[in-house]
């Protein structure tokens, strides 16, 4: 069987191949039957991949050892699902699934638009096969998942810190991002390589653009989630270079989408967004290097594997690459339009992306700092949270001031006067609520009491624009509050949708602050029947437990929880001791109190023979509202994402238009 | 009608030059990262540094009176060990062999660590293939 | 290993077939032209991207002004230009006499 895996890889790398070389000649040439024929070889590649993969997790399923992937990453008493998930729990395993979700979106990119765009998607099909030449190669020529050993009686097991429903579901989330990213950067490079001038390569790739980011940012609370939960320092982010790998792409995909919106709407910033595309991408490919090789020096320091240089070669070439394209093509994408004032929607816009790229570069410079420095002279240098932690104010903080600025603002150009009527309201509430907060305490974190106000302000800009906006629907067809409501809404799913996911990103921001800025800790040795206090619980440590699991010896601490004289229950933290991995975790102990959002975070750091406990313990307000504000997030994309029957007809009229003019 | 020339232009160029100062401002005060220094380059160094190194053998206990642990080059052979002196949170993963790196000075001979600040890397989760 | 390799065999085949689908489909096609998008077709779609684009701004203006977003004399000052940008990219998109020749004739050519 791992013959027709093999040869499923090798049928996947002549496939690309002949994606990049037929397409492009087709292109060139423009042949319509060449063309149609590398659309079908990349459609191919996606079926063989398939074929790789369910080789994988058919040997994965049977735990077949004789597979050197299976027996490094599995054992027999791990559980099916963490079976499945070790697919891509190693190197190659995720290599392949990279490729996989590649052809699967390069195979519906083509199926969607082949009819609609002929000329377009004929330079596309060569820039997508490029990309799964690239990891096809890599999986057939240098990190097979394939090689072969005489089978050992068990396999090495699975980390035991992944072996966690988040970390099964991370992975893969973030790849459905990163390779989302790949969509739009070939259909900009397909646009320029035919010569178009027009914004159909926007129109075509707008929805997977907002899939992929959508993914990227869901992926990466699902690391959070799982680091705090599972890794249980006490926090969620550490700014290590693995997690600025995925934040970074993140960012440079959210300036993008917003930066398309004003090239559709005025026609401006063409050349920005190309660039910026090509740095979403880049990025993402950068992001799969940093986690891949074994260039860092981060908490998790992988060996330094064959691949590191392959993949930095490659993303040189798509840097350079890209930057000559766009540059040879820069009298085609010069804008027709200027912008009318600095006090407009579209400037606002700007401020934006100008603020996330800032950050994006300032992010990139301290993860790629430490490896230039030991790179050029020799010694290591290690940038610490300090340097992140101070940008991610000076660029975040206006940054969230703008989201609720921007959508109080007209487009093209406004008056201060009716600027000044706008934000009258919520700024009124911001500074109102601030005011409160810093008669409660909050003064104690100024960031934090800064963060909170800019909050409050835009959540009042985004409500006041709902309830603007539904009463002037009302006033123009009547019906009812709630039907004028959601008549709003699905009128302008857009605009609406995008301020439900400010909404989260602002929730977000709450959360963050409250959890770092005005957060508290105690720790200290317990032995049995002894309190520890912390904010305003008190811990009394009662028992130890200790049980056999399936795959492990669970140990676990109980304490009773207390506040204000009320018994709120038990907090149990402890550690897990993996045999056949021969691993010890951590296992923290987290209350959520649902009212206030707050968590008491309980660390049972070491375990002593006599019984005792050191135990070290958070209170973390507001933090309950990061991951509902993933939550929030995933509806307000989706209300973007929906099908919009009047969006359609019109573009239909606009595409098909220019071609019935012509005639038949 | 004049021409106007194109705010957007000189609003980048103005933020690039606002970026740029805010960052070498940041940079000039707070440093350019600080300096990890293996085993055998502890000698003579003053001020807080961070040591990277291997572990070579401990004893004590991190949350009481002190753990007591030896590191030397994480590269190369050379056979200088520090002795490191270490309060606060100690990782699961800690044992010998494993990479450690942790903040402190040295004093008298002796690398005294920050509290809290012991980071104990992970085990290679991917090991480099040889074709078969 | 017997079952691998006829598996693979039919990939093999399966990915040949695939590729070679256009061409067995029309062994001889009178137009292998992929369409092109001649100077005229471009031009038009432009036009129509600035139409839409004057339109929806309109249709913006408009909804601003009734949530109160845009004041009323802001409204007087921005909408006089966008009527006429409007009623201009409708003007430019106008068809006129020989114009459908023209385009098919480039796109034949």
């Amino acid at each position: 069987m791992p013959e027709l895996g093999r040869a499923a890889l090798v049928a996947t790398l002549g496939l690309a191949l002949y994606a990049v070389v037929a397409g492009a000649l087709a292109a060139w040439t423009r042949r319509r039957r060449l063309a149609a024929s590398a659309q079908n070889a990349l459609i191919g590649a996606f079926a063989t991949t398939l074929v790789a993969s369910a080789v994988l997790v058919a040997a994965l399923v049977r735990n077949d050892f004789s597979f050197v992937y299976v027996a490094e990453h599995t054992s027999r008493e791990l559980p099916t699902g963490y079976t499945i998930s070790a697919f891509w729990g190693g190197q190659e395993g995720s290599l392949l699934l990279w490729l996989l979700i590649l052809t699967g979106y390069a195979a519906a990119a083509v199926l969607l638009n082949r009819r609609r765009t002929r000329d377009l998607i004929a330079w596309v099909v060569p820039v997508l096969g490029a990309v799964a030449l690239f990891f096809a190669f890599l999986l057939v020529v240098v990190a097979t998942p394939f090689a072969m050993q005489t089978a050992p009686a068990d396999g090495a097991g699975l980390n035991p810190s992944l072996q966690n429903p988040y970390m099964m579901a991370h992975p893969p989330m973030l790849y459905l991002g990163y390779v989302g990213l790949t969509v739009p950067f070939a259909f900009a490079m397909g646009a320029l390589l035919a010569r178009r001038t027009d914004e159909r390569w926007i129109v075509a790739t707008r929805r997977w653009t907002l899939v992929a980011w959508t993914a990227l940012g869901i992926g990466q609370l699902l690391g959070a989630h799982w680091a705090y939960e599972e890794v249980g320092w006490g926090g969620y982010y550490a700014w290590d270079p693995v997690e600025n790998a995925a934040l970074m792409p993140w960012l440079a995909a959210t300036a993008f989408l917003h930066s398309v919106m004003i090239q559709e709407k005025r026609g401006m910033l063409r050349v920005w967004n190309v660039l910026l595309v090509v740095l979403a991408f880049s990025l993402s490919l950068f992001g799969t290097f940093l986690t891949r090789s074994g260039v860092l020096s981060s908490i998790h320091s992988f060996t330094e594997s064959s691949i590191g240089p392959w993949f930095l070669g490659f993303i040189c070439i798509v840097v350079l690459g890209s930057l000559a394209l766009v540059f040879a093509r820069l009298p085609l994408l010069r804008a027709r339009t200027r912008l009318e004032s600095l006090v407009s929607r579209e400037a606002t816009f700007l401020y934006n992306n100008l603020l996330l790229v800032a950050l994006t570069l300032t992010i990139l410079w301290g993860v790629a700092y430490p490896l230039l420095h030991e790179a050029v002279l020799g010694d290591t240098r290690i940038v610490g949270a300090g340097y992140y932690n101070f940008f991610l104010r000076v660029f975040g903080l206006p940054l969230l001031l703008l989201m609720g600025i921007g959508p109080l603002v007209a487009w093209r150009r406004a008056s201060l006067r009716s600027l000044g009527a706008s934000f009258a309201l919520p700024a009124g509430l911001a500074l109102l609520i601030g005011a409160v907060l810093l008669a409660l305490g909050a003064g104690s974190s100024i960031p934090g009491l800064i963060a909170y106000t800019f909050s409050a302000f835009v959540l009042g800009s985004i409500a006041l624009e709902f309830v603007r906006g539904t009463r002037a629907r009302r006033a123009l067809s009547g019906g009812s509050w709630p039907a004028a409501f959601s008549a709003l809404v699905a009128r302008n799913r857009r605009r609406y949708g995008g301020y439900v996911v400010h909404a989260a990103i602002v929730m977000l921001a709450i959360g963050i602050a409250g959890s770092s800025a005005y957060d508290t800790v105690s720790e200290g040795k317990l032995v049995r029947g002894q309190t520890l206090a912390v904010g305003d619980y008190r811990l009394t440590y009662r028992a130890l437990d200790e049980r056999e699991a399936a795959n492990a010896t669970e140990i676990r601490a109980v304490l009773d929880v207390e506040r204000g004289g009320k018994a709120l229950g038990t907090v149990a933290a402890g550690k897990n001791a993996y045999t056949a991995e021969r691993q010890v975790s951590n296992e923290v102990g987290i209350r959520s109190d649902l009212v206030t959002g707050e968590d008491l975070f309980v660390i049972a750091e070491q375990v002593n023979a006599d019984g005792s406990v050191y135990v070290r313990a958070f209170v973390k307000p507001l933090v309950n509202m990061i991951w509902l504000a993933g939550l929030i997030f995933v509806l307000g994309a989706l209300i973007t994402l929906w099908p919009d029957a009047r969006e359609q007809r019109r573009l239909a009229v606009r595409y098909g238009d220019a071609r019935a003019r012509v005639g038949p | 009608m004049a021409r106007k020339r194109n705010p957007a232009r000189l609003v980048i160029a103005l933020s690039v030059a606002a970026v740029l100062a805010v960052f070498l401002l940041y940079t000039s005060i707070a440093g350019g990262g600080t300096p990890s220094v293996a085993p055998s380059e502890l000698a003579g160094k003053t001020g807080v540094v961070t040591l990277v190194g291997k572990v070579t053998a401990y004893k004590g206990d991190s949350y009481g009176d002190g753990l007591r642990f030896r590191v030397r080059d994480r590269k190369g052979s050379s056979p200088t060990r520090v002795t490191v002196l270490y309060k606060g949170s100690l990782s699961d993963q800690f044992r010998v062999d494993r990479e450690v790196s942790v903040k402190g000075e040295l004093r008298n001979g002796t690398f005294v660590a920050v509290k809290d600040s012991l980071v104990t890397k992970c085990p290679s989760k991917y090991t480099a293939k040889k074709s078969s | 290993m017997t079952l691998a390799l006829i598996l693979g065999a039919l990939l093999a085949a399966g990915c040949v077939v695939l590729v070679a689908l256009p061409y067995l489909r029309e062994p001889a096609a009178e137009r292998d032209a992929l369409d092109d998008r001649g100077e005229l077709e471009q031009r038009q779609l432009a036009l129509a991207e600035v139409r839409d684009r004057a339109l929806g701004a309109l249709k913006e203006l408009e909804f601003d002004h009734r949530t109160g977003k845009v004041s009323d004399e802001d409204y007087r000052a921005l909408v006089g230009p966008l009527r006429r940008e409007a009623a201009d990219a409708l003007r430019a998109l106008e068809p006129r006499a020989g114009t459908s020749a023209r385009v098919k004739a480039e796109r034949q050519g």
